[in-house]
């Protein structure tokens, strides 16, 4: 970006109020210069006929509708939303550092040597955790003390590092910017505080106003940010999804906020399945899935590209799915099913026999706590879908080898009035 | 309160003191005074009422005696019910609806589903609220333990429902002509295919219909053609007004029988 081509930005934006300019992105000397008229000279029509002209369209920058066409067109996709663009635009890429503002280069100041200031302390509260571990348990007196007293030592660490750089204009602008690496605390630091502040919330209602809590487990405490999505369908938690979409098997984003690998399971499931005989519900699983890596870092989770297909003839037992994905269906007429997904963190090194699950565990009648119990699992991570009978699912049912269950139909039972009992006439003389 | 009352008689006796001073005898006392200016022989322009500070009739005192409203409990504890059952009439919430109760529009508890009246408390909900739930059992004690799974009824039976049967359009008579129904199977086919009651929507006044384009392809649907009309065949022309003459008289008649 030339010098000149900044300078004359603000007067292409006045241009632009007056009307929208062949190209906004392409050099202005060729910016009109008929400010009253609202149609295009002809020999700027001729002019845009000439490919070559949209070489320095920058996907970056590009901010109209037209040149965004134009750069796909090209076979280059713009970067980013169209405001995120103009944005950049009218704002100069000048560092911080280099910024003109004395105010804003005080302050920088002032928490630059606040900075120093936490980097020292760490450096302190280090040497003294390094210290206690060195001392002997027995000098400290019980054990217990000294290990209440390093645990509180490492909290107030952690602490420190998040202090450190919470106020740094960089690291805002890297976190708003999405470029934040997740292996530093404070970014994690920040997207958990951000997921917290409407995401989660949002999760927590749905799963309390739709009575998972109570139904499926007792109570939950969710520490990562779960996505759901089936195929390029992202699924809002509680949305009610169509069939033909669920059918397929989902594909899941967690994005845990601490660091460090771990092992998950995932867990799909159906807190709705009607007994007419009972005249009660129970529940069935759809999918599990084990020993699944997971970390800041790394938060895909394909659920369809866990086990790649491997030649038969070997017959190893499957690494990850112990039972495959099952669509959701409902009948017609029975109210709507829940479809819970859990991420469900495994044990320290402990490792989920999925030959041992698939043959022990039944998909109806399903419960959650005893198979959390069974495999010492934790909840980490949580989101929900519903399903309900709609125009594909009798071809949902049919494909899932549920033939028979298409024609059967869930209709309310008659309630039996009480029997009227004639009061005693003679209260009424 | 007292003064505003007292200025009135107040300033008649300074009046009447000025008026006919031979007339009355001076005293020192100025309460003496008031009694003498109060006393009804004096004066007959001086009138002393003595208003009513309270009211007397209409709701001042309240409504001593209307009808009743029947409040109060109409089951008991343990008592069975269905669902729809009111419980407990009451103005403003005394009791809470609680397990398998709603409360309607003028605070009424009632049973939502079938089964047994508990009158409880809940302190994990509500510290002060009393509520009234239906236990399914009639020894089940509420509020059930609130990390439990929440015990449900389905209420609803499963039924074997014959798939629906292909729309069976009646071949329309007169000019109009029937055409091939179904195209051959190696032919793409032209017609969306007719789904019975798949493709209703909830229209504007809460009646599922079929959709505007939907009902103008009905139709094409059924297979339905229409002769081509040629300009200046009077014979079809003619044909066509008879029919409709005919069809009107018919009716016309059917008017006529049903008015005697």
């Amino acid at each position: 970006m030339t010098a000149g081509k900044q300078a004359v930005r603000p007067l292409n934006t006045c241009l632009r109020c007056i009307r929208q300019p062949a190209s906004s992105n392409v050099s202005l000397p060729a910016a009109p210069s008929r400010f009253f008229s609202s149609s295009t000279r002809n020999s700027e029509e001729a002019q845009l006929q000439k490919s070559d002209q949209f070489s320095d369209l920058d996907p970056r920058l590009v901010d109209n509708k037209r040149d965004e066409k134009r750069l796909i067109k090209t076979g280059v996709l713009p970067i980013g939303s169209r405001r995120r663009r103009a944005a950049l635009r009218t704002a100069p890429d000048i560092p911080f550092e280099q910024l003109p503002y004395q105010c804003f280069q005080e302050a920088r100041k002032v928490l630059q040597e606040d900075r120093q200031e936490k980097i020292r302390q760490i450096e302190v509260i280090r040497k003294r955790i390094a210290n206690l571990e060195s001392q002997d348990a027995a000098v400290g007196g019980e054990t217990g003390v000294k290990e209440g007293r390093l645990r509180s030592m490492r909290n107030h660490l952690e602490e420190l590092k998040i202090f450190a750089d919470v106020n740094d204009p960089i690291v805002k602008k890297r976190f708003e910017d999405g470029e934040g690496d997740m292996n530093k605390p404070i970014y994690r630091y920040l997207a958990d505080r951000k997921w917290r502040q409407h995401k989660r919330m949002v999760l927590m209602q749905r799963v309390t106003q739709m009575n998972l809590v109570p139904d499926v487990l007792p109570k939950i405490d969710p520490v990562a940010d779960v996505d759901l999505a089936f195929g390029r369908r992202n699924v809002q938690p509680g949305e009610i999804v169509d069939s033909r979409v669920s059918e397929m098997v989902p594909r899941l984003r967690v994005q845990v906020f601490d660091k460090g690998e771990r092992l998950v399971t995932v867990v799909v499931v159906d807190a709705d399945v009607p007994v007419p005989e009972k005249d009660m519900f129970t529940y069935r699983c759809h999918f599990i899935a084990s020993n699944i890596p997971l970390s800041p870092t790394n938060t895909s989770v394909a659920l369809s590209r866990l086990d790649p297909k491997v030649d038969v003839s070997k017959e190893a037992p499957p690494k990850h799915i112990a039972l495959p994905w099952s669509p959701p269906w409902a009948n017609k007429g029975a109210p709507y099913h829940r479809l819970a997904v859990f991420v469900l963190q495994q044990a320290e090194g402990e490792i989920v026999d999925t030959a041992k699950v698939a043959k022990n565990t039944k998909r109806d009648g399903f419960i959650l706590r005893s198979f959390m119990d069974k495999h010492n699992l934790k909840t980490v991570g949580i989101t929900m879908f519903r399903t309900q009978w709609d125009e594909g699912m009798a071809g949902v049912m049919e494909r899932a080898g549920l033939g028979d269950q298409v024609n059967v139909v869930f209709k309310r039972k008659r309630v039996e009035k009480l029997p009227y009992k004639k009061k005693d006439p003679s209260r009424y003389h | 309160m007292l003064l505003p009352r007292i200025y009135a008689p107040a300033r008649a006796v300074i009046a009447l003191s000025k008026a006919s001073r031979s007339t009355i005898i001076r005293s020192s006392h100025a309460l003496d005074a008031l009694r003498f200016a109060n006393a009804p022989f004096l004066s007959p322009t001086l009138t002393i009422v003595r208003n009513a500070s309270h009211q007397s009739q209409g709701r001042a005192n309240g409504a001593k005696d209307g009808p009743g409203k029947r409040l109060g409990a109409k089951k008991t504890g343990e008592e069975y019910v269905i669902p729809g059952n009111i419980i407990f009439k009451q103005r403003g919430t005394v009791w809470f609806p609680g397990e398998n109760c709603a409360m309607g529009r003028d605070h009424t508890i009632y049973a939502t589903e079938s089964g047994y009246v508990k009158y409880y408390r809940d302190p994990v909900k509500h510290p002060k609220r009393q509520y009234i739930g239906v236990a399914f059992k009639r020894h089940e004690s509420l509020p059930y333990p609130s990390n439990a799974a929440r015990r449900r009824r389905l209420n609803m039976l499963a039924t074997q429902v014959e798939p629906e049967p292909e729309l069976q359009v009646g071949i329309p008579e007169g000019d109009i002509v029937v055409g091939e129904k179904i195209a051959s199977e190696s032919t793409v086919r032209a017609q969306p295919r007719a789904k019975a009651g798949s493709q209703l929507l909830m229209g504007k006044n809460y009646a599922y219909r079929e959709a505007n384009w939907q009902i103008g392809r009905a139709a094409e649907r059924a297979g339905v053609k229409v002769r081509e009309f040629v300009r200046g065949d009077r014979f079809r022309a003619w044909r066509k007004s008879a029919a409709r003459k005919a069809a009107n008289a018919e009716r016309r008649g059917l008017r006529a029988k049903k008015r005697k």
